[in-house]
């Protein structure tokens, strides 16, 4: 087997030159998908672009305002130990700390998993609950899309040839907690599903995660919510909306109707969780 | 199509060494193919089982989803290259003693995350020992006596 | 049965090869390097079953690189089989699963002999596939091996169709004994296929010796199995093959009888050369063995007292394609379905029925931990309708030190009733709320009791004085890593009172070793062991007779000394050293010193006036271990998840030899125990397996094991066993799956009938009870 010719740019501009000329070119973030599937022969590529050695990628640096952004390069390990993700933007940090384990953490990237959208995936749910928004790149200039947008289906981002994610990017975070809970198998598996959920003035952001091909988040679940965080009535007809949205499969991991049961439960325990927190902070 | 092996210089265990790779070639298939290291082993290749876990500048990471090409520049470091390091030294004696080997095929990688812990964090609880080799898989001790293995270590390494 | 004097036997030494393994030195079989080797390659069958009508290799034959391709047309009719003789080295007429061998290519690099393979063009009709025990057993049914009446079977199997065997026992007049209940139990249940994930896969490497011999390394669990097997199938004669072995990195079972190893050994007579080829994870899961799947159905009755009258069971096994251990664990799961009680009214019968899917042999346990899920969740219900504590009714009925077990085998040593001491202690059951609840979560104690037999078929051992006094111990054990080898050596060091360091063990050779059937059956400490005792003890007297004549003196005056010495009772100073008398052996008189001793267990399983047995497969088989566990589990509302948070787990291993190795087969055999009970399944699609990966197939990680397993050594030392020791391998997972659906059925009042015990199941049954409530 013919295996990929690796381009090693140290700028971004490089790497975006590379994209436009070569457009069977793939970028390597950390690998640990990407070469996972070339040893299955189930990637060939002919080209590869390593983006470890651009500066620009790497880092999460947090502004005055509080708005955060993340490189694309940033390791989960990074992202995961990075005690500043608090508040409303917790539920990043925990999605992060809950990816596969610490040695995968070292490899991983927040570009590399997002690029992928495994809809199965930690951060989808997390950073669609968090409201962020992706940056991406290419030679003819650089662009922003809310997350919600930016994963399309299964395994597919709204990516256009010649693009790449540089960022992501977090709204200030609000002082209310947050968090991500994932129900797996076994520690470090992809989750069976997966629930976000950002505390937000008197309602939350929901989004579901592996209950579909993309995240789920829905406003009318969030308008059932809103004002009425206590009332089991209300998160039940937030539960029935997103369940109704919901377009689970069966898979090794569980079936589409335990999914479906799931969300209901997993949304009352996650809003009880964090209304504790709430009241002991 | 012209030839895709591509001669690499990798800097493995303190010392540049020179290997003939394809594009696709792991470091994993580097290291135990044209370096003999044979330490770091081939369970899945999928990156799940762990028994391929060496260090690229400093962080555990799995041999067998690394690029060997990737590799250049960065510094890794096999069990083989461990033997000066007296953490490991203790690390390994404790495995030796403490039943935290059976069969061994997981031993190399468990070693190699067990180490970087306890750089983390020099005096972990049993939890948190647990929690940092999840990505080591061990199918006959049940992991209690490694767990109990790397307490004693640290409990060595901090007298 | 000697006791030990603290030599050797009883200390918890670190294994020998623990310090090359933590160094990275170990050599496994992938790990092997040779100069010229060629690498092979496997083409699978892409059909669940089909008539092979034509091959055409000549494309892969041209390909780059290629040496040689093999196809069925090229290996003899040869079947090998541990218990039934059905199958070929590379599939011959027919296939019978997809994945199954097909075809072989042998190329200078990997990647050729992969690609090549992609070039055969192989011709097929297909048939009917039977995916399951019930389509196997259909009237009209197609029929996998239509040859089955004349392959060579060791025991009256009752093949026929796609029945490979069937098996039945029957103790007690069972049909009358149920009105004598005043309460009965009844209930199916299934269980899934576990995988056994050896960390290492399997792999052989054959080097083609000059003269047309064959040396084979291969990760193996016995180096005869694999000759027997190789040779059989390749219709070689045995002298033709010699079986050595690398590190193996663990086997559970997987490795114990042949994997690719003839495909190998073919390739490398055909190209005259090395031939090496180790299988991906992908392959070890979809082309070597797996546990099997079980349809139970029991019954058992009792008295109001809780004192059991009857129990029956009938099981329905799936075979695979071919037979492989299958037969054994038919009759073997059978033999033991009562569990270790005193029950008078006993039947057990099943079946195993060919289907077209990858071949379904040992893994730990041989079958118990599938029917102890249904017979010990039993005990449990009838205790529960009873209003009797779950320790209580299995103390009142646990066979006694005496009694036989099931169709008639005395069992001379029992230590049933400490383990269960011990765990109840240990466990706090008596003072403990049975469950709790905080929050979201529940958490419940639930137990299970087990008995595990230890002994089976051949072993031998060798012990020769090297002429400096120091002794090498040969039994052809293979050690996979459970510390046989170390074990061996404590126990022969034991035998002549020597140091552990002044005897060494050779590592397995069908050539120069006396015969291990196989490290399987939890039978090598006993089984080896007692061979090696006989060894040193003719040693001994070799020793006694020279040291006689040197010290002038009768050989019954004559003791072995610590350290390597042969004295006269009562006289320090009057000794004479094991090289002193090696020497004298080696140069002077009597010849070098050998001691052997190979043995069959002998003691009959079956006793005609007790009991009917038809369709037995082995007739002798071995020992008794017991085991008892107390879990602690927790369950989680929301999810339905259920995590072990504590166990206790017991064992009466006889003597613990090494009792840190034998506490670390009861924690490894309690998490693979837990994988098997929560989420561990092999999960088919149609006739393909849909999770050849350990992406998709789970096993526990060290983060869903308890640290807090606590392993419990009990002693009932076995009359003749090695200083009283019995088996320990497997006696920790048989009692998982049923202690864990005890623990849940507690906590949940919603009683399980099919393993794996998923989230989803869980809260399934949770929520049903709750309904019902």
């Amino acid at each position: 087997m013919t295996g990929p010719r690796l381009v090693r740019p140290d700028t971004l501009a490089a790497a975006l030159a590379v994209l436009a000329d070569e457009p069977e070119a793939r970028c390597l973030a950390g690998g640990a998908t990407l070469v996972a599937m070339m040893n299955a022969g189930l990637a060939e590529p002919t080209v590869l672009v390593a983006l470890d050695g651009i500066p620009d990628l790497r880092g999460i640096t947090v502004a005055g305002d509080g708005r955060v952004r993340i490189g694309a390069m940033t390791r989960h390990r990074e992202t995961a130990s990075d005690a500043r993700l608090a508040g409303g933007h917790a539920v990043v940090r925990q999605a992060a700390s809950v990816i596969a384990n610490a040695v995968v953490r070292n490899m991983g990237t927040m570009g590399g998993s997002i690029a992928f959208s495994d809809p199965a995936a930690d951060y989808p749910p997390a950073l669609v609950a968090a409201d962020a928004e992706i940056e991406l790149a290419a030679l003819a200039g650089t662009r922003r899309l809310a997350a919600r947008d930016f994963f399309v289906d299964w395994y597919t981002t709204a990516i256009e040839p010649g693009e790449m994610v540089t960022a992501i990017h977090l709204p200030p975070a609000g002082p209310q907690p947050s968090l991500y809970r994932k129900h797996a198998r076994t520690s470090g598996d992809f989750a069976i599903a997966s629930l976000a959920l950002v505390l937000d003035g008197d309602g939350a952001r929901v989004a579901v995660g592996a209950c579909g091909p993309v995240p789920l988040r829905l406003d009318t679940a969030e308008q059932a919510l809103a004002g009425r965080l206590r009332d089991p009535g209300a998160i039940a007809e937030a539960a029935a909306l997103l369940v109704e949205a919901s377009d689970p499969v069966d898979d090794v991991r569980g079936s589409a109707d335990y999914r479906r049961r799931l969300i209901p439960r997993l949304l009352q325990a996650a809003i009880s969780e964090l209304l504790d927190t709430r009241e002991a902070a | 199509m012209m030839d895709d092996r591509q001669d690499l210089v990798l800097q493995v265990n303190g010392t540049r060494r020179r290997v003939t790779a394809e594009g696709s070639d792991t470091l994993l298939t580097v290291l135990r193919d044209q370096l003999g290291l044979t330490g770091a082993k081939r369970g899945c290749n999928q990156g799940v089982c762990g028994s391929c876990t060496v260090e690229v500048d400093g962080w555990p990471v799995r041999g067998c989803l690394s690029l060997a090409s990737a590799c250049e520049g960065h510094e890794v470091v096999t069990i083989e290259g461990t033997g000066r390091d007296p953490v490991m030294a203790v690390l390994q004696r404790q495995f030796v003693e403490r039943g935290a080997v059976q069969c061994g095929f997981c031993t190399t990688g468990m070693l190699i995350s067990a180490r970087r812990l306890l750089a983390d964090e020099p005096r972990p609880d049993a939890e948190a020992v647990q929690a940092a080799l999840s990505g080591n898989i061990c199918r006959c001790t049940g992991y209690r006596k490694i767990v109990d293995a790397v307490l004693a270590a640290a409990e060595e390494l901090a007298r | 049965m000697t006791d030990p004097t603290g030599i050797a036997v009883g200390l918890s030494i670190p294994k020998f090869e623990n310090q090359e393994k933590v160094l990275g030195e170990a050599r496994y079989i992938a790990d092997l390097q040779r100069a010229n080797v060629l690498h092979a390659a496997i083409l699978g069958s892409p059909h669940p079953h089909a008539r092979i009508v034509g091959y055409d290799v000549s494309r892969a034959l041209a390909a780059p690189g290629v040496v040689a391709v093999l196809t069925g047309d090229d290996v003899s009719d040869g079947r090998m089989g541990a218990f039934i003789k059905d199958e070929h080295a590379l599939a011959k007429g027919k296939v019978l699963y997809v994945g199954e061998p097909v075809a072989a290519v042998a190329a200078e690099t990997e990647a050729q002999a992969r690609a090549a393979c992609r070039l055969i063009d192989i011709e097929y009709q297909e048939l009917p596939a039977v995916l399951s025990p019930e389509e196997g057993l259909a009237p009209d049914a197609p029929i996998l091996h239509e040859h089955l009446a004349d392959y060579v079977k060791v025991f009256d199997a009752g093949s026929s169709g796609n029945v490979a065997s069937r098996t039945h026992f029957d103790e007690g007049d069972i049909d009358a004994a149920w009105d004598q209940c005043d309460v009965i139990v009844e209930g199916e249940y299934t269980t899934q296929a576990q995988a056994h994930v050896a960390i290492e896969p399997c792999g052989a490497l054959a080097e083609y010796e000059a003269g047309g011999r064959i040396t084979l390394w291969s990760a193996n669990q016995s180096v005869f199995r694999v000759q027997a097997n190789v040779c059989e199938s390749l219709g070689l004669p045995m002298t033709k093959l010699r079986c050595l072995t690398p590190r193996v990195g663990g086997g559970f079972g997987n490795k114990m009888e042949a994997h690719i190893q003839p495909i190998v050994v073919a390739l490398a007579l055909k190209c005259r050369r090395n031939v090496r080829l180790i299988l991906t994870r992908e392959e070890d899961f979809e082309i070597v063995r797996a546990r099997h799947p079980f349809k139970i159905r029991m019954k058992t009755g009792a008295k109001q007292d809780g004192t059991l009258v009857a129990r029956e069971i009938e099981v329905l096994l799936d075979c695979g394609a071919f037979a492989d251990d299958s037969p054994g664990v038919l009759g073997y799961s059978l033999l033991m379905s009562p569990g270790p009680y005193r029950i008078p009214h006993r039947r057990a019968k099943g079946q195993l029925v060919y289907t077209n899917k990858l071949r379904f042999g040992a893994f730990r346990g041989f079958g118990q931990p599938q029917v102890s899920f249904a017979g010990e969740q039993q005990i449990d219900e009838i205790a529960g309708r009873l209003g009797l504590d779950p320790i209580d009714i299995r103390r009142r009925n646990m066979l006694a030190p005496g009694e036989p077990w099931f169709v008639g085998q005395q069992v001379a040593s029992n230590g049933l009733a400490a383990c269960i001491d011990a765990v109840e202690t240990a466990s706090g059951w008596r003072d403990r709320p049975k469950v709790t609840r905080q929050g979201k979560k529940r958490r419940a104690l639930g137990m299970s009791v087990t008995a595990h037999i230890s002994g089976l078929l051949g072993t031998g051992a060798i012990v020769r004085v090297l002429e400096d006094g120091t002794v090498v111990l040969n039994t052809g054990a293979t050690d996979i890593g459970q510390g046989s080898d170390t074990v061996l050596t404590q126990i022969c060091a034991e035998a002549l009172q020597l140091p552990v360091d002044k005897v060494s063990v050779a590592s397995p050779d069908t050539d120069g070793s006396p015969y291990n059937w196989g490290t399987t059956a939890s039978r090598v400490t006993y089984t080896a062991g007692r061979a090696v005792v006989g060894a040193a003890r003719a040693v001994e007297a070799k020793l006694k007779q020279h040291a006689s004549e040197m010290l002038e003196c009768g050989i019954g005056d004559l003791e072995l000394r610590p350290g390597g010495s042969v004295g006269i009772v009562g006289v320090p100073g009057a000794e004479v050293s094991f090289a002193a008398i090696s020497g004298r052996a080696h140069w002077a008189v009597g010849g070098p010193i050998v001691g052997e001793h190979t043995l069959v267990f002998d003691q009959m399983t079956h006793d005609p006036k007790r009991a009917v047995a038809i369709g037995l497969p082995f007739a002798r088989i071995g020992v008794f271990s017991f085991g008892a566990v107390v879990v602690e589990v927790e369950i989680d509302d929301v999810t339905g998840k259920v995590r072990v948070v504590e166990a206790w787990s017991a064992a009466d291993v006889g003597r613990a030899i090494n009792p840190q190795l034998v506490e670390v087969q009861l924690e490894g055999a309690f998490v693979q125990g837990m994988g098997l009970a929560l989420f561990e399944e092999m999960v088919w699609d149609g006739a393909r397996l849909a999770n050849p990966s350990l992406m998709d197939y789970k096993v526990p990680t060290s983060r869903d094991a308890p640290y807090a397993i606590h392993s419990i050594i009990v002693e009932a030392p076995e009359p003749d066993g090695p200083f009283g020791a019995k088996g320990a391998g497997e006696i920790g997972i048989n009692v998982v799956p049923s202690a864990i659906a005890n623990a849940i059925a507690a906590a949940t009042g919603h009683r399980h009938h099919a393993l794996p015990l998923t989230s989803e199941r869980v809260l399934d049954g949770l929520i049903q009870a709750e309904a019902a409530a």
